[in-house]
């Protein structure tokens, strides 16, 4: 049942999105999300809009994909839509009421803001593996290092946390079985009976977390690990013109958004 | 054959134990060999196995590998790269997401060219017959392939000699059998020198030599034939012995006169062909 957890999903695939340089996609989504943040009218959402379907298109990524990605976050997003159409003030659409049609714009602006803005960091997760991505931010934080910041030990981190998480999630699945086993019950009572009866899980869990561990920095010191220095890279990661293409063109919609503001 | 491994009475106790692990072991391994070492848990074959590439340091005594001290820090590395080892617990030691990348792990460490990596990571795939998998996750594979890319993502280092602890203690029959297959190619096909810890006597059938631990010291060393072939030995060390030898023990009890060291089951029943044919 725990295996239905997905966390930053990819979909492998060959289109020119997944091609793209991870380098490109981070920096084009940081591009994106402040783009979208300077739409305040509805040219602006339109293009935001248009650039998120142009994207998902070329990723061949169906927008149901995108959308059931949206689920757990509709509470959050129907909540900002009633607030935003309950305490707007302006012209009532009926005489008397508190809704008015400047509520019911903002909130169809804010929900579309918090949508695309989760759509696109999606169309990253789907179309990049965790592996490039952490290779990417490794490449894009390198300037820290001059300041001591261990980008390296970062990255490393972040991709060993990732290939952890199923090994880890299969374990908890054991536990519980063997908790259960013995008469533990996890599903009936309320909140506070069913977090007591997680502990027995944690606890287990944990330790055994702590000897993998150990194991593993015995495993990667055998394998002559000795930190980030002088360390080369199999895949190295190289810019194409597509990268540079796509990096203008965002440049480009940044300028354009910017502009838009500017005029409004 | 030159000497590749050699410890000179080593003694070592892990911090806050009372006894000692190993008691004085002196051991040579020569280069190229399929070296097995066997006994209980707790005998001391994985504290062994563990001096063998600087893991642990002797508190006594001296480990040389490939003519260099294990107790010298600065060369750690040129000790690591030579001597690779694979555990018992192929999750807890593959690193990355995907196949290809994790085998890279020890390369890109070296500080290996790209291109050069590349070649390694492919041929090593190739030599454990994991090749097709490279662009998998190493979680969805079944125990015996991770051990497999255990083993890959050792040799990509070139080195001279493998050292597996325990490597088929937590896998089912048929990841046993691949593992070791793989491990004899390495050592008969590609000239690697092999030490090989477990607690199967089966495994130790083709292996050149047999080590007995027990306790802290070395109680019996000598070809698996030669051991296998003395019932009181194996008896007093507590061992089992593999099933072809016990067959034959049985059949000779029964008055039959047939050789102890035909430890394969080709050979075995060769053996016994022959002898009721007489």
């Amino acid at each position: 049942m725990l295996k239905d957890i997905t966390l930053g999903q990819y979909f492998p695939g060959d289109t020119i999105v997944h091609r793209l340089d991870p380098r490109t996609k981070l920096i084009c989504v940081i591009i994106y999300i402040v783009a979208l943040f300077l739409a305040v009218n509805w040219t602006g959402y339109i293009i935001v809009i248009a650039a998120t379907a142009a994207f998902m298109i070329l990723s061949r990524i169906s927008p149901k994909r995108v959308f059931s990605g949206l689920k757990p976050m509709i509470f959050i997003i129907v909540l900002t839509g009633a607030l935003n159409v309950f305490y707007t003030k302006g012209t009532p659409v009926v005489e008397g009421w508190i809704i008015t049609w400047e509520g019911i714009e903002r909130a169809i602006q804010m929900i579309l803001r918090i949508t695309l803005l989760i759509s696109g960091t999606f169309l990253l997760t789907y179309t990049t593996s965790p592996i490039a991505i952490t290779d990417g931010l490794e490449m894009l934080l390198k300037p820290l290092k001059l300041i001591r910041f261990p980008v390296h030990e970062m990255t490393l981190m972040m991709s060993m946390a990732l290939r952890f998480i199923p090994t880890l999630i299969e374990e908890t699945d054991k536990i519980m079985s063997a908790q259960r086993a013995r008469g533990a019950d996890f599903e009936t009572g309320g909140l506070v009976k069913r977090a007591k009866a997680l502990l027995p899980i944690l606890v287990p869990l944990f330790v055994s977390a702590f000897r993998r561990a150990d194991e593993l920095a015995v495993a990667m010191e055998s394998r002559c690990y000795h930190g980030g220095e002088g360390r080369t890279r199999m895949k190295q990661l190289r810019f194409e013109t597509r990268d540079y293409v796509t990096l203008i063109l965002f440049v480009l919609f940044l300028a354009v958004m910017i502009m838009l503001k500017r005029m409004s | 054959m030159s000497e590749i491994i050699r410890f000179d009475s080593v003694h070592f106790t892990y911090p806050g134990d009372e006894l000692e692990s190993l008691c004085g072991v002196s051991l040579s391994i020569e280069e190229g060999s399929f070296v097995a070492v066997v006994g209980h848990n707790g005998s001391g074959k994985s504290t062994l196995a563990k001096h063998m590439n600087a893991i642990l340091v002797p508190d006594e005594g001296r480990v040389t590998v490939c003519g260099i001290d294990t107790s010298d820090q600065d060369r750690i590395i040129e000790i690591r790269r030579n001597v690779g080892m694979v555990f018992q617990n192929p999750d807890n030691q593959i690193v990355a997401n995907v196949v290809e990348d994790d085998v890279a792990f020890a390369p890109e460490n070296l500080g290996v060219e790209p291109a050069e990596i590349r070649r390694r990571v492919d041929d090593s795939l190739k030599q454990v017959g994991m090749y097709d998998y490279r662009q998998h996750a190493p979680h969805l594979l079944s125990g015996g392939q991770k051990q497999r890319i255990a083993i890959a993502g050792v040799i990509a280092m070139h080195p001279k000699v493998i050292v597996l602890d325990e490597p088929t203690a937590m896998l089912d029959p048929v990841g046993r059998k691949e593992v070791l297959s793989t491990v004899t190619d390495l050592c008969r096909e590609h000239g690697m020198t092999v030490v090989l810890i477990t607690h199967h006597m089966d495994e130790c059938i083709h292996a050149d030599r047999m080590i007995i631990m027990t306790d802290g010291y070395i109680t019996a060393d000598g070809t698996p034939a030669q051991l296998f072939a003395d019932p009181a030995l194996m008896e007093s060390q507590g061992l089992d012995v593999p099933e072809t030898v016990r067959l034959m023990y049985a059949l000779n009890k029964e008055g039959w006169n047939l050789p102890l060291d035909a430890l394969g089951v080709d050979e075995c029943a060769e053996e016994i062909r022959k002898a009721v044919e007489n």
